[in-house]
C-alpha cells in the first residue's frame, strides 16, 4: 500500500467573501495525491490552478473543505506551525523565481536552512551538493542580476530542494523559460522525483505536463478529468494530453 | 544567519538608506537643538521672559515631539516598503512570524540607534553653528547658550528609543499580519478605486464650507475668544482632509477631459497624479497642516519684530532721553542714523524745573496717543504738542516731558517761561536731549550700545525707571527674539520633517513606478518627457498642499491682527513665506533629482 501525501476534500475558495462581488474561485475540489508521484494540474487561465496551489502550500487559507498533507490538516495550523511545515516540508518554485536581488547564489540557496538555523558546516555542505547536481557550483558567488533565466530558475529550484522537502509545488516553473532550459529544468524534476520526491506541477503548457506521471485537468474551479501515463513513452502521452485539451478546453 | 541577510539587505539598497539615514539624523538633531535650548534652565530664564517662556517652549517641545512621532512613522513606512518583498519571500520559506518580527525590530533599532547617535552629534555641531549665526543674524541676545548639554542628550536619545521601540512594534505587527502572498505580490497592486461623482462633489462641498467657517471664526477672534482657535483647528483639518479627498480628484478630472490630456504623456502624468493624491490624502493634509503651522510659526516670530517699534513708541515718542550728555553719549548719538533731536535748556530750583518757552514753540515736543479710526483698541498716532496744552500738568505732552527728565526731577513743577525770566533764575543751565529714531529696528545695534552705556553711566536701576522708550524696546526685544527664535526654529524644522515626510511617502512608491516607467521607455517614451512627467507629478504632490498652507495663514494671520498681536502681518508673511518656499523648493529638487534617477530607464548608449 502506498501512503497517499496529499488528500483534499470537498475544497471551497472564495473571494471576497463579504465584498459586493463575491468569486468562487474553487468550487468543491476533490482528489490526493501518493507519495512519490509526480502529478501535473492544467487548466485554462483563471481556472483556478494557482489558488489550489497557494492553499496547498498554506500561503492562503481555503474557505471550506479538508486538506491533509503528509497526515496534517494544514487548515487547522496555527502561523508557526504553518511557517514549520513550509521550511521543513514544503519546496516551492515560482514563474518569476522570486531570487533576493541582495544575495548571491550561495546565500539565496542557503535562505530556508538558516531558517531552520541549520548548523552552518552541514548547510554548507548541503548546498555545495545541490549546487553540484544543478549545475551551479560556479556560479555560488553570482548574484541573480548575473544570471540567466535558465539558471536563476535553477537557483530556485535548489532552494526548494535544499532542505529535503516531502513535496515540491511547481506554479508553472517552466513558464519564463525557453524550451531548452524548461527542458533542462522538467529532467531534474523528473530525477528528482525518481528519489522519491512527491512533486506537484502546475502548468498549461502540454510539453510540461508530458513529464508527470498523472494530470489533473481543472475547469471552472472543479477537476474535470484525469490523464495517467501507465506504460506510455512520453511522447504518447504528450499527444494524449494535447487531444484532451482539444475535447476539454471547448 | 538572517541578521546578516538583513545587513546585506541594508548594504545592496544603500542608496535608499542614505536618504532614510539622513531623514532620521536631521530630525534627531533638529530635537537635539531644540531641547538644547528648551532644558537649559539658565539660557530660558535669563532672556527676560523667564517662566512663560518656559511655558511656550515646553509647548514647542510637545509639537516637535508630535510632528517628531508622525515623521518616524513615515520614515519607517519607507523602511519597510523597501524590504517588504524580502520579508514576504522569508514567510514563504517557512520563516516564523516572531522570527519577523524580531528582525523588523532590530533592524529598526539599529537604523534608529546609529541615526540618533550621529544625529545627536550633528545636533551638538548645529546648535553651535546656528546659536553664532541667530546671534548675529537676527541680533538676539542669546546668552547662556550651551552646544554639548547632557540633559539634552538623554532626552533625545530616550525620546527616539522609544519612537524607534513603538515604530519596530507596529511595523512588526502590520507585517505579520498580513499574509506572505500580499507581501510577495505587493508590488503589483493598487488600491485605487474610481470614486463616485456624486461623493466627490459632496465632499468638495464640504471642504470648503468647513474651511471657510474656519477662517471665518479665526477672523472673529474678539467676539469668540477662545472658541475661535478651537473651532478653526477642528474645521481646517476636517476641511484640508476633505478637500485632498475630493476636490482635487474632481480638478484632474476636469483636467483629464480638457485637451491637455491628449499631448504626450500627460494623459499618465494626470492619472498617476490622480490616483496619488487619492493615496496620500493623509499625508497631504498633513503636510498641508504643518505646513501652515511651521509657515504661521515663522511669520508670527517675525511678525512680533516687526511690531516692537509700534510697542515701544506706545510708551514714549522719544527713544532716548539724556540730560547733559557726557562726550562717549555725544558719539554714539552721532552715530544713530536716521533720528529727530530736540535739544531744550533746563534750570533746577528746588521745587521746580524752568524751560525757555521758546524753544518749545520752535521744537514742540511729541507725544503717542490712541486715535480710534472705527478700531476700538485704538491706532497709535505720534503728535506734535501745542503750547497751550504745556500749562496743564495734567496733559499728556506734560507728563511724557517729566518722565523724560532725570529721575530725580520727577516731584519737580515744571515752569515754561519766557527768556528773560528763564536768564534770571538762578543755577546752572542743564541740556536736555530728547532723540526720536525713525527705523528702530535699523538702528538696533547703535541703541544696544547707548542703552549699555547709560545703564554704565547712571546705573540699571535708574535706568529702569526712566521714561524713553529705549528701556521698554530693549526690554520687548528680547522677549520677542526669543519668540522669534523659537518660531524660526520650529518652523524650519516642522518644514525640514514635513518636506521629506512627503519625500519618502513619493520614494516608497518608487518601486511600484519602477516597472509603469520601463513600460513607458519600453513602447517609445523619450527620456526627455519621462523626466518632464516626474517633474510634473511631483510638483503636484508639493504644490498642492503648499497652495493650501498659503491660504490657511493667510487667513490664519487676521487671529493676530484682530488681536492686534501683530503689526505689518503680512509684511511678514511675504517675507516668510519667500524664504520658506526657497527651502521647500529644495526639497522638491531633491526628490525630483532622486527619483527620475531610480526610475526613468538609462539610455543604452549612455553607457
Ligand atoms: N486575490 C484574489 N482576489 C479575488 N479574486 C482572485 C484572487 N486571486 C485569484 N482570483 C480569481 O480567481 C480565479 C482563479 O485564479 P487563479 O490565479 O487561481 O487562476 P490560474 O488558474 O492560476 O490562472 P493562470 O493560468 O492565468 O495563472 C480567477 O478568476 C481570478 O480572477
Ligand atoms: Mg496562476
Amino acid at each position: 500500500m502506498t501512503k497517499e501525501i496529499i488528500k483534499i476534500q470537498d475544497l471551497h475558495k472564495v473571494y471576497d467573501q463579504h465584498s459586493e462581488k463575491p468569486y468562487e474561485a474553487l468550487k468543491g475540489v476533490s482528489f490526493q495525491v501518493d507519495e512519490g508521484e509526480f502529478v501535473g494540474i492544467m487548466g485554462a487561465s483563471g481556472s483556478g490552478k494557482s489558488t489550489l496551489l497557494n492553499i496547498l502550500a498554506t500561503l492562503d487559507r481555503p474557505t471550506s473543505g479538508n486538506v491533509q498533507i503528509d497526515g496534517n490538516d494544514v487548515t487547522q495550523f496555527t502561523s508557526n506551525e504553518m511557517a514549520n511545515f513550509r521550511s521543513n516540508k514544503l519546496g516551492f518554485i515560482f514563474q518569476s523565481f522570486n531570487l533576493l536581488e541582495t544575495l548571491n547564489v550561495f546565500e539565496n540557496i542557503v535562505l530556508p536552512l538558516s531558517l531552520q538555523n541549520t548548523n552552518h558546516r552541514i548547510a554548507q555542505q548541503k548546498v555545495r551538493q545541490i549546487a553540484n547536481k544543478l549545475g551551479l557550483e560556479n556560479l555560488l558567488t553570482n548574484y541573480p542580476t548575473q544570471l540567466s533565466g535558465g539558471q536563476k530558475q535553477r537557483v530556485a529550484a535548489a532552494r526548494a530542494l535544499v532542505s529535503d522537502p516531502s513535496i515540491i509545488f511547481g506554479d508553472e516553473p517552466t513558464g519564463a523559460l525557453d524550451s531548452t532550459n524548461a527542458r533542462d529544468l522538467l529532467d531534474m524534476l523528473q530525477q528528482i522525483n525518481s528519489q522519491g520526491v512527491s512533486i506537484l506541477l502546475v502548468t498549461h503548457d502540454p510539453f510540461s505536463a508530458s513529464f508527470c506521471k498523472r494530470i489533473l485537468f481543472i475547469k471552472d474551479g472543479k477537476i474535470g478529468d484525469e490523464l495517467k501515463a501507465t506504460g506510455k513513452t512520453r511522447n504518447e502521452f504528450y499527444q494524449e494530453i494535447l487531444e484532451k485539451l482539444g475535447t476539454f478546453e471547448q | 544567519m538572517l541578521f546578516k541577510i538583513s545587513i546585506s539587505g541594508i548594504k545592496a539598497r544603500w542608496r535608499d538608506y542614505i536618504v532614510l539615514f539622513s531623514g532620521m539624523i536631521m530630525a534627531s538633531a533638529i530635537f537635539y537643538m531644540f531641547e538644547a535650548i528648551a532644558l537649559n534652565k539658565k539660557f530660558v530664564t535669563s532672556t527676560t521672559v523667564g517662566q512663560s517662556a518656559k511655558v511656550v517652549f515646553s509647548l514647542g517641545s510637545i509639537l516637535l515631539i508630535i510632528i517628531t512621532l508622525v515623521y518616524i512613522l513615515y520614515a519607517n513606512n519607507f523602511l519597510m516598503s523597501m524590504r517588504k518583498h524580502d520579508y514576504g519571500l522569508f514567510m514563504m520559506l517557512g520563516a516564523k512570524s516572531s522570527k519577523i518580527g524580531t528582525l523588523i525590530n532590530l533592524e529598526t533599532l539599529t537604523v534608529g540607534l546609529f541615526s540618533t547617535l550621529i544625529g545627536v552629534v550633528a545636533g551638538i555641531g548645529l546648535t553651535k553653528v546656528i546659536s553664532n549665526m541667530l546671534v548675529t543674524a537676527l541680533d538676539i541676545p542669546v546668552k547662556y547658550f550651551q552646544a554639548v548639554y547632557n540633559p539634552a542628550i538623554w532626552s533625545t536619545l530616550i525620546l527616539f528609543m522609544i519612537l524607534f521601540i513603538v515604530a519596530g512594534l507596529m511595523n512588526a505587527r502590520s507585517f505579520t499580519k498580513t499574509a506572505a502572498l500580499k507581501l510577495l505580490n505587493s508590488e503589483s497592486k493598487t488600491d485605487w478605486k474610481q470614486p463616485r461623482t456624486k461623493r466627490l462633489i459632496g465632499q468638495a462641498a464640504l471642504g470648503v464650507i468647513f474651511l471657510a467657517m474656519g477662517y471665518y471664526s479665526l477672523d472673529h477672534i474678539q467676539q469668540l475668544k477662545g472658541l475661535s482657535i478651537l473651532i478653526g483647528l477642528v474645521t481646517i483639518v476636517c476641511g484640508t482632509y476633505f478637500i485632498f479627498n475630493s476636490f482635487f480628484v474632481i480638478l484632474l478630472e476636469r483636467l483629464q477631459q480638457s485637451v491637455l490630456n491628449k499631448r504626450g504623456i500627460n494623459s499618465f502624468t494626470i492619472a498617476q497624479l490622480k490616483f496619488r493624491i487619492h493615496d496620500y490624502t493623509k499625508i497631504l493634509s498633513i503636510v498641508s497642516l504643518l505646513f501652515s503651522l511651521a509657515l504661521g510659526a515663522i511669520t508670527v516670530g517675525i511678525g512680533l519684530q516687526n511690531g516692537l517699534p509700534e510697542t515701544a513708541n506706545a510708551k514714549s515718542a522719544y527713544v532716548i532721553a539724556t540730560t547733559n550728555p557726557s562726550s562717549k553719549m555725544a558719539e554714539l548719538i552721532a552715530k544713530t542714523h536716521g533720528k529727530n533731536e530736540n535739544n531744550y535748556q533746563q534750570k533746577v530750583t528746588k521745587k521746580a524745573v524752568y524751560y525757555r518757552l521758546s524753544e518749545f514753540s520752535r521744537q514742540p515736543i511729541e507725544y503717542p496717543t490712541f486715535v480710534s479710526n472705527g478700531n476700538p483698541q485704538g491706532n497709535l498716532q505720534i503728535k506734535k504738542s501745542r503750547l497751550g496744552q504745556l500749562g496743564n500738568s495734567h496733559s499728556q505732552p506734560y507728563q511724557q516731558l517729566r518722565t523724560l527728565q532725570n529721575v530725580n526731577l520727577k516731584t519737580h513743577q515744571i515752569k515754561f517761561v519766557s527768556d528773560q525770566v528763564f536768564s534770571k533764575v538762578s543755577g546752572e543751565i542743564n541740556h536736555l536731549k530728547l532723540i526720536r529714531v525713525k527705523d528702530l529696528n535699523g538702528q538696533s545695534a547703535s541703541l544696544k550700545a547707548i542703552f549699555d552705556l547709560q545703564k554704565r553711566e547712571l546705573g540699571s536701576k535708574v535706568v529702569q525707571s526712566m521714561g524713553e522708550s529705549l528701556i521698554l524696546y530693549e526690554f520687548v526685544k528680547n522677549i520677542f527674539s526669543s519668540m522669534e527664535f523659537m518660531g524660526v526654529f520650529l518652523g524650519i524644522a516642522f518644514l525640514a520633517m514635513l518636506a521629506s515626510c512627503l519625500m519618502f511617502k513619493i520614494l516608497s512608491g518608487i518601486d511600484r513606478d519602477k516597472t509603469r516607467f520601463e513600460m513607458l521607455n519600453k513602447i517609445g517614451t523619450s527620456q526627455r518627457s519621462l523626466k518632464r512627467s516626474i517633474m510634473l507629478q511631483i510638483m503636484g504632490l508639493f504644490g498642492l498642499p503648499a497652495a493650501l498652507g498659503l491660504i490657511n495663514v493667510g487667513f490664519g494671520l487676521q487671529m493676530f491682527v484682530k488681536a492686534s498681536l501683530l503689526h505689518h502681518a503680512y509684511q511678514a508673511f511675504a517675507y516668510s513665506s519667500i524664504g520658506f518656499l526657497a527651502l521647500y523648493l529644495v526639497y522638491y529638487v531633491i526628490t525630483v533629482l532622486i527619483y527620475q534617477k531610480v526610475v526613468v530607464p538609462k539610455a543604452q548608449n549612455e553607457r
